[in-house]
């Protein structure tokens, strides 16, 4: 698939903000699935020591500051991304969670790279700790003999049919075990229920920061900017790789997911962050549009 | 039987019962014979006798306290004063120990380096099975933000390194720990040997041994050179978190020792990717930083978001090559407790040697043999867990509850705890001054290396370390942290022939900044001098009305039922009861034989303003001067310093105080104390705008406060008159010039004209007015080439022009005018309003206000 993506982040200071040092996740990455070209990044007021690097995980951060007095930061990317279907596993899907889990385990000296590089993904993070509650929710799932890959597709159908996407319900800050209790959440929230959940049943999984291409009502155009931000799940296959799982939308991404980058949590891949002097509180827009090339709204021509 | 002694009776008397016990020992040999290295000093300290040791070690000591030497956190609390002991006795290492140690300690950092460089790299130790990932990967000293893939140039250095090191009962040396942020004990061991060097002249100039001065040069050659040719005069700060860290005084001493500016977190910003330190005259661009921050604290943008010691952009700064970092962000992983366990294969694979100083037996408990090991023999082992650094568990010194929960989380969290094996030291000689006898102690040795500086440059496994020859020792049981221990020492590393004296005064280490104390002061700074300026004066001001108060307690009857003066004195010093208070406490007082309700009163009130409780007590304001003077320790002359040292002292005493005729006599010493204070810092400061600011803190309070005190002893008190005008003159040191000069009984004109208008008198308001216009006239202006004044020079005409216009007639007769009274009322309160504002404005126009940075996106999150 073909898709024009623009991303636009904007905050609003209640009062002027004299310096601010930034530092964005939202290039998206390539991916032997995933080209991206003519990407711009337009960053208002004009930023200071503009720089790119590829963190630890390989996603592409920019850091810049902004030094004239502001009252807000808007940072706009657009770029054009092709995607093709994600390798299929089905070679694979006789590895039971056992097995996987015991390959993750502290215990193994020696063994594949890609396992090893793996186990950073067990251990708990800024926004996901391990816990008994997690192991118990996922353990309907997890059941002796079961393959690693049934087990992860029934628990991300799960939390799809029990739980209800609501955006009032959490913010940042709210703690995995109320997400858990109130059975409510965005995406982002059952994401990393999902992470705490593998994790706590000794399995690596990590957090990926992306978009997905949501279709109009029947009939109608697209509105601009009424796509998102989205996340999902990735899980370590021992001896094949990372296999995603959507648990927002119970599936398994397809064409229509792009990948902004990835880490152990929300934390690594924030799309924006910064620290500002001055500034008072602020206010926070997001508009995304993930527009399919082949079928472009009329208002295309606008960007 | 072995013999109980050795064969000399006078080494005998000094030994006491020191010898007696297995295990190996420093001093003596199996024998029971002083070790060969150890024999010249011996006969030394033999020859000096236990009598003239003891004086020797308090010399030591005083040495020790006077220059304010400590590792305490809240020596500002008054009542957590403590300092440590320098034992007179050294330890001593024998050329050959020394070689091996100096070898060892070589390999070991050249070891360290290239892991670093590895886990911050490639990470072949982790892909390659050497390193489990779990270890690495939970220590809050990894940081992922210094971890970039592919890893570009920049990887943190290795460029100064301690370690901890004891010599075990079976005589062999282990290490301890390694410290590689930001290693602490230089200084330390700087001025114990200076000390020391002091106390017990003869011995030290004559011993073989090696000398340390030559280390910290090598040191600063080294931190120049990391700026390279991009400057010619690399700007060097000293980065500490403030003096309520431990190890402030060690910062404050080093930066004034290398000739670094010694800054916060607030004196730093990173502006168009430079790191600047902010100063009167503007940003001045940073080289080097020497940290001694941890590294999760560096930076709230790209590490711990709450962090408000750190730097917003340090990092980005440090990645782009703009600013050095020693050590660099990122080198604190090296201090994991469980690398112990791993580091002899380590360097069989990295640089393909035997690994010489064997650490002490470590486990790490992530691995489930170790663990079970751990968990079947819990009392066996000291644990240490990564997320709470410096905290030691031992099952048999805990609650049941504790251990309880001590296992849950070994259960769920293995992989940060390291469980380490109890260590017998080896037996140490010191020098006990009670019993004037030797003692045994187990002793730690901190010991430093240094990368050599032409080897910056070159690629890491080509780097090669110099090893400090002397360290800081501390007494303790193995593993018992420096800043919990209560006896420190020097180290002695013996050469084989005598070494030339270096000298360990201050020497020019490295270009001197010509500029220093100018504009180049950082804006805090001058904020903290002014205020050391302004608590310095009120408590001169607060002692000296508290003298005098209790001075009138004393001559008070103590039957009489109204105390004439003294609830003018109580109003003076704030702490008057109102109305319903004062009923209400008379009452509870009931009745004394001796003493009248209200005497017991006024006298309670008087001696609690001496207890570290009180909110306005002389303690507590003291407490204000001396954290603003530690934050500017690099600023005051050594003797200034000593007469805070002094100061303190007294403070700390001053809470055990009970009696009026105690507290009376300490105040005075206090007063006398400040006065020399405040004389040494007119006498040593240089005379540029740090001194100014200081000046211009202690006279606005000045002003405000004689303001203050005319204003109730002419208007408002309730007993006016002569008692109450001479404390004043007392109060502001006046008595004498009084009656020199009018030789009559006091009168309110009099005491107003000296006061107030005689501008020849440096406690008069119009002298303190025209000195105050001098010193803001020469601050460095903020607005560029502008005809106006600023609002601190318009705030000082408005009242010295309040004062000059004044119709002297209209106040005369004060006693009898109410017109007159009222006309006093307006000028005093003319004249209080400009000052008090005038504070306010210095603070605006000079000082940095640094508002704590904010994030955009708030990443705490409850579990």
């Amino acid at each position: 698939m073909r898709y024009t993506l623009r991303h636009l982040t904007r905050y609003e200071y209640s009062g002027p903000a004299t310096l601010s040092h930034n530092e964005a996740r939202i290039l998206p990455r390539q991916l032997p699935w995933q080209l991206c070209s003519d990407t711009q990044l337009i960053i208002n007021p004009g930023p200071i020591g503009l720089s790119e690097r590829r963190d630890f995980f390989g996603n592409r951060v920019t850091y810049f500051a902004v030094e004239a007095v502001h009252n807000s930061l808007e940072v706009v990317v657009t770029s054009s991304v092709e995607t093709w279907p994600r390798p299929a596993q089905d070679f694979f899907s006789g590895t039971g969670w056992e097995e996987a889990a015991a390959e993750m385990s502290c215990a193994v000296r020696t063994g594949n790279r890609d396992s090893i590089e793996a186990r950073l993904f067990v251990l708990d993070s800024p926004f996901i700790m391990r816990q008994p509650a997690l192991k118990e929710y996922a353990q309907t799932n997890f059941t002796p003999g079961v393959y690693l890959h049934d087990a992860v597709l029934a628990l991300n159908k799960r939390i799809f049919d029990e739980f209800t996407y609501d955006e009032d319900s959490t913010t940042l800050a709210t703690p995995l075990r109320e997400v858990l209790e109130t059975r409510r959440g965005v995406c982002q929230d059952f994401a990393h229920l999902l992470i705490g959940c593998l994790r706590s049943m000794g399995l690596a999984a990590r957090y990926i920061s992306g978009y997905m291409e949501t279709s109009p009502p029947p009939g109608q155009h697209k509105l601009l900017g009424a796509d998102a931000t989205h996340a999902w799940v990735a899980v370590f296959i021992p001896g094949w790789g990372w296999q995603e799982v959507d648990p927002t939308n119970g599936c398994v991404p397809d064409e229509r997911y792009i990948v902004l980058g990835w880490g152990r949590d929300f934390a690594d891949v924030t799309p924006l962050k910064g620290v500002m002097t001055g500034g008072g509180d602020h206010k926070l827009t997001v508009a995304v549009d993930v527009i399919p090339a082949p079928d472009l709204p009329d208002e295309r021509q606008l960007f | 039987m072995q013999p109980s002694g050795t064969n000399d009776p006078a080494l005998n008397d000094l030994l006491g019962d020191y010898p007696g016990h297995c295990g190996h020992d420093e001093l003596l040999s199996p024998d029971r014979q002083p070790r060969a290295h150890w024999q010249a000093l011996v006969a030394e300290f033999v020859a000096m006798g236990a009598d003239t040791l003891v004086a020797r070690s308090e010399e030591a000591q005083s040495l020790l306290h006077e220059n304010g030497v400590t590792f305490n956190p809240y020596e500002d609390d008054p009542g957590q004063l403590r300092s440590w002991r320098l034992d007179c006795l050294p330890c001593v290492i024998s050329t050959d120990d020394w070689l091996y140690l100096e070898a060892g300690l070589r390999q070991r950092s050249r070891l360290l380096a290239l892991l670093l460089d590895d886990l911050y790299g490639e990470r072949n130790v982790i892909n390659e099975g050497l390193l489990p990932p779990e270890l690495v990967y939970t220590h809050p000293g990894f940081l992922f933000s210094a971890a970039d893939s592919p890893s570009q140039m920049h990887r943190p250095l290795l460029i100064f390194h301690g370690t901890d090191v004891i010599r075990d009962s079976q005589g062999q040396w282990q290490v301890l720990a390694d410290w590689t942020q930001s290693p602490a004990g230089v200084g330390y061991a700087l001025e114990n040997r200076i000390t020391l060097s002091r106390a017990l002249p003869g011995v030290y100039r004559d011993a073989p041994i090696k000398r340390l001065a030559s280390f910290l040069q090598a040191q600063h050659r080294c931190l120049a050179s990391l700026a390279g040719n991009q400057r010619q005069e690399p700007n060097i700060v000293l980065w500490t978190p403030g003096p309520g860290s431990p190890g402030y005084f060690e910062h404050a001493w080093l930066a004034n020792y290398m000739n670094f500016q010694l800054v916060e977190g607030d004196d730093l910003v990173v502006r168009d990717g430079q790191v600047a330190v902010r100063t009167l005259g503007g940003l001045h661009q940073v080289d080097v930083i020497m940290r001694q921050i941890n590294d999760p604290w560096c930076d709230p943008l790209e590490l711990r978001p709450d962090s408000l010691l750190g730097v917003p952009g340090l990092m980005q700064a440090a990645r782009s090559g703009h600013v050095h970092i020693v050590n660099a962000l990122g080198a604190g992983v090296l201090e994991h407790p469980a690398l112990a366990a791993f580091l002899p294969n380590l360097c069989q694979r990295l640089l393909g040697e035997t690994l010489m100083l064997r650490g002490r037996d470590a486990l790490w408990c992530g691995d489930p043999k170790a663990l079970d090991q751990v968990r079947e023999s819990m009392d066996e082992w000291v644990l240490r867990d990564i997320t709470r650094p410096g905290k030691a568990f031992r099952v048999d010194q805990m609650s049941l509850d504790a251990v309880q929960t001590l296992r849950l989380d070994l259960q769920t969290r293995p992989h940060l705890f390291t469980a380490q094996k109890p260590l017998q030291a080896a037996v140490t000689p010191g020098f006990n001054p009670s019993s004037k006898t030797f003692e045994r102690q187990s002793t730690t040795l901190r010991l430093f290396s240094l990368i050599e500086a032409d080897d910056i440059s070159k690629p890491v496994s080509d780097h090669v370390f110099r090893i400090m020859p002397g360290g800081l020792a501390w007494v303790g049981e193995p593993g018992a942290a420096l800043m919990k221990s209560r006896v420190v020492k020097d180290i002695w590393v013996l050469a084989d022939a005598p070494q030339p004296h270096v000298s360990m005064l201050r020497q020019a280490l490295g270009p001197i900044l010509v500029t220093r104390d100018g504009k180049d002061l950082p804006c805090r700074v001058a904020e903290s001098l002014f205020w050391m300026g302004r608590y310095g004066e009120r408590l001169d001001i607060r002692a000296r009305l508290l003298r005098e108060a209790l001075g009138r307690l004393l001559q008070e009857s103590p039957q009489e039922a109204v105390v004439t003066l003294l609830p003018d004195l109580l109003t003076a010093l704030g702490v008057a009861p109102d109305e319903e208070e004062l009923a209400e406490e008379l009452a509870a007082i009931g009745e004394h034989p001796r003493f009248s309700a209200e005497y017991l009163l006024a006298r309670d009130r008087l001696l609690h303003l001496l207890s570290d409780r009180a909110p306005n007590g002389l303690p507590m304001t003291f407490s204000h001067f001396v954290r603003n003077s530690r934050a500017v320790r690099d600023h005051l002359g050594d003797d200034a310093w000593r007469s805070v040292g002094s100061i303190r002292q007294r403070c700390n005493n001053i809470a055990r105080t009970k009696g009026v005729v105690a507290g009376q006599r300490l105040l005075e010493a206090i007063v006398i104390d400040l006065a020399a204070f405040f004389g040494l810092c007119n006498e040593t400061m240089p005379h540029h705008y740090g001194w100014r600011f200081l000046d211009i803190g202690r006279f606005i309070e000045r002003v405000l406060g004689t303001l203050q005190l005319l204003k109730l002893a002419l208007l408002t008190a309730n007993q006016p008159g002569i008692p109450l005008w001479e404390v004043v003159l007392a109060t502001t040191d006046n008595f004498t010039v009084y009656r020199r000069r009018y030789r009559s009984q006091l009168h309110p004109s009099a005491i107003l004209d000296l006061l107030l208008f005689d501008e020849t008198n440096p406690r008069s308001v119009g002298y303190m007015l025209k000195r105050l216009g001098r010193q803001v006239a020469r601050l460095p202006s903020t607005a560029e080439n502008t005809s106006y004044r600023n609002l601190e020079n318009r705030l000082i005409i408005q009242a010295t022009s309040t004062l000059h216009l004044v119709d002297i007639d209209s106040l005369v007769d004060l006693e009898h005018s109410e017109e007159a009274r009222d006309t006093l009322m307006a000028l005093l309160d003319d004249l209080i309003e400009p000052m008090a504002e005038l504070s306010n404005a210095v603070s605006h126009s000079h000082f940095s206000h640094v508002e704590a940075p904010r994030q955009l996106v708030n990443m705490e999150v409850g579990p």
